[in-house]
């Protein structure tokens, strides 16, 4: 396969699967089938670790999982394309949606819908919270529960930008990676 | 504006930590609550169409507001700024990892950033909870919708046990709360 078809199918790939589907998780999956197990560009590993980076760094997982895999296919060009690719589909999506909304939601029957869809949104927020939860408390420390009432507070109860707090984040993490290290070598 | 709206979304891009939904919390706090360029009920709505649109929320959010504050080219805006601190953080981590492999400090920053993520969505499930459960303004037994209170009970069961995909759950949810209260 030439560098064009290549892109092509980097591109053809994350436009229908941005098209289609509405998970990050979803859209990687999509592309580990195609290019681990069908083209086999890279190994199961390599992309599982792609998918880690992706979900490491903030943002879209899609956008992210697409900067990666198209600079390992065909370096700053793939990415563009790939992201390209996962970009356009949702922003025509939306800018037609957007359009539509106030036609849709002055109807009384749609914002009923809408309303009730309400409760769904409070249920998946509660759930994403234990699921969170239960991922960064898993260690048995009191440690995240610190750093997660610190920032509750933060958040909730002071107007300061959430940028500073980020970046107290980003300086407990360095702190801590550094005691640990320590102690290890000890 | 354009300006303006590129700012406010590259700065939701850079704190979107946690994934998708988490990264709701983030738009929330800073379309909201900072810059108030809609209600808590009108974000309600634009998370419903999030759900029933394909593509990762943090897009179809930005091109929706940004669509709302400066039409089209307020849409592209608000989606580059969004992506712009992903993409940068991304590619910063790909370099990392292909001189270093791993990085036990990057997973350290990663764990305090997703405890601060955490605190996020709770204060947002707090705002959105109230916005939807009571009518009107404050929260007070008077004003409290208990079929929408009861459904949100119910569909986070439902979600936690059979972990089915949410959207079902929210059109489920959507088509009860518009046949009871249409035929009552």
């Amino acid at each position: 396969m030439n560098k064009a078809q290549k892109l092509w199918l980097l591109f053809k790939t994350t436009f229908i699967s941005s098209t289609t589907a509405n998970s990050g998780y979803a859209i990687l999956s999509v592309m580990k089938n195609l290019f681990v197990e069908k083209y086999k560009w890279f190994n199961e590993d390599e992309m599982n670790d792609y998918i880690g980076l992706a979900q490491s760094a903030p943002g879209p997982m899609a956008v992210n999982g697409a900067v990666i895999i198209g600079y390992q296919i065909n370096g700053i060009f793939g990415s563009i394309v790939a992201v390209m690719g996962i970009v356009i589909p949702p922003i025509i999506i939306m800018i037609l949606v957007t359009v539509f909304y106030q036609y849709i939601v002055s109807n009384e029957y749609v914002r009923l819908f809408m309303e009730g869809m309400e409760a769904g949104v409070c249920a998946l927020l509660l759930d994403v919270i234990i699921g969170l939860f239960v991922n960064v408390t898993k260690d048995k420390s009191i440690y995240p529960y610190i750093l997660i009432i610190i920032s509750f507070i933060y958040i909730k109860f002071t107007h300061f930008s959430i940028f500073y707090l980020a970046l107290a984040c980003v300086v407990a993490g360095v702190v801590k990676s550094l005691l640990t290290t320590r102690k290890v070598r000890k | 504006m354009l300006l303006e709206i590129f700012f406010v979304f590259m700065k939701i891009g850079a704190l979107a930590f946690g994934g998708a939904y988490a990264s709701i919390a983030v738009v929330e706090k800073q379309v909201v609550e900072v810059a108030k360029w809609m209600s808590y009920s009108e974000f309600s709505n634009l998370i419903a169409i999030d759900e029933l649109t394909p593509g990762p929320i943090i897009i179809n959010s930005a091109t929706f507001i940004g669509m709302r504050m400066g039409g089209i080219p307020g849409a592209i805006i608000a989606t580059l700024g969004a992506i712009t601190p992903p993409i940068i953080i991304t590619a910063l981590l790909l370099f990392l990892y292909r001189k270093y492999r791993e990085i036990k400090i990057v997973s350290e920053i990663l764990f305090a950033l997703k405890c601060m993520a955490l605190a996020m969505v709770i204060s947002t499930f707090i705002s959105i909870g109230v916005a939807t459960i009571f009518t009107g303004s404050g929260a007070m037994i008077s004003n409290t919708d208990y079929l929408l209170l009861m459904m949100s009970l119910a569909s986070f069961f439902i979600l936690r046990k059979y972990k089915i995909n949410p959207l079902y759950i929210m059109l489920v949810c959507g088509v009860i709360n518009l046949a009871i209260k249409t035929l009552l």
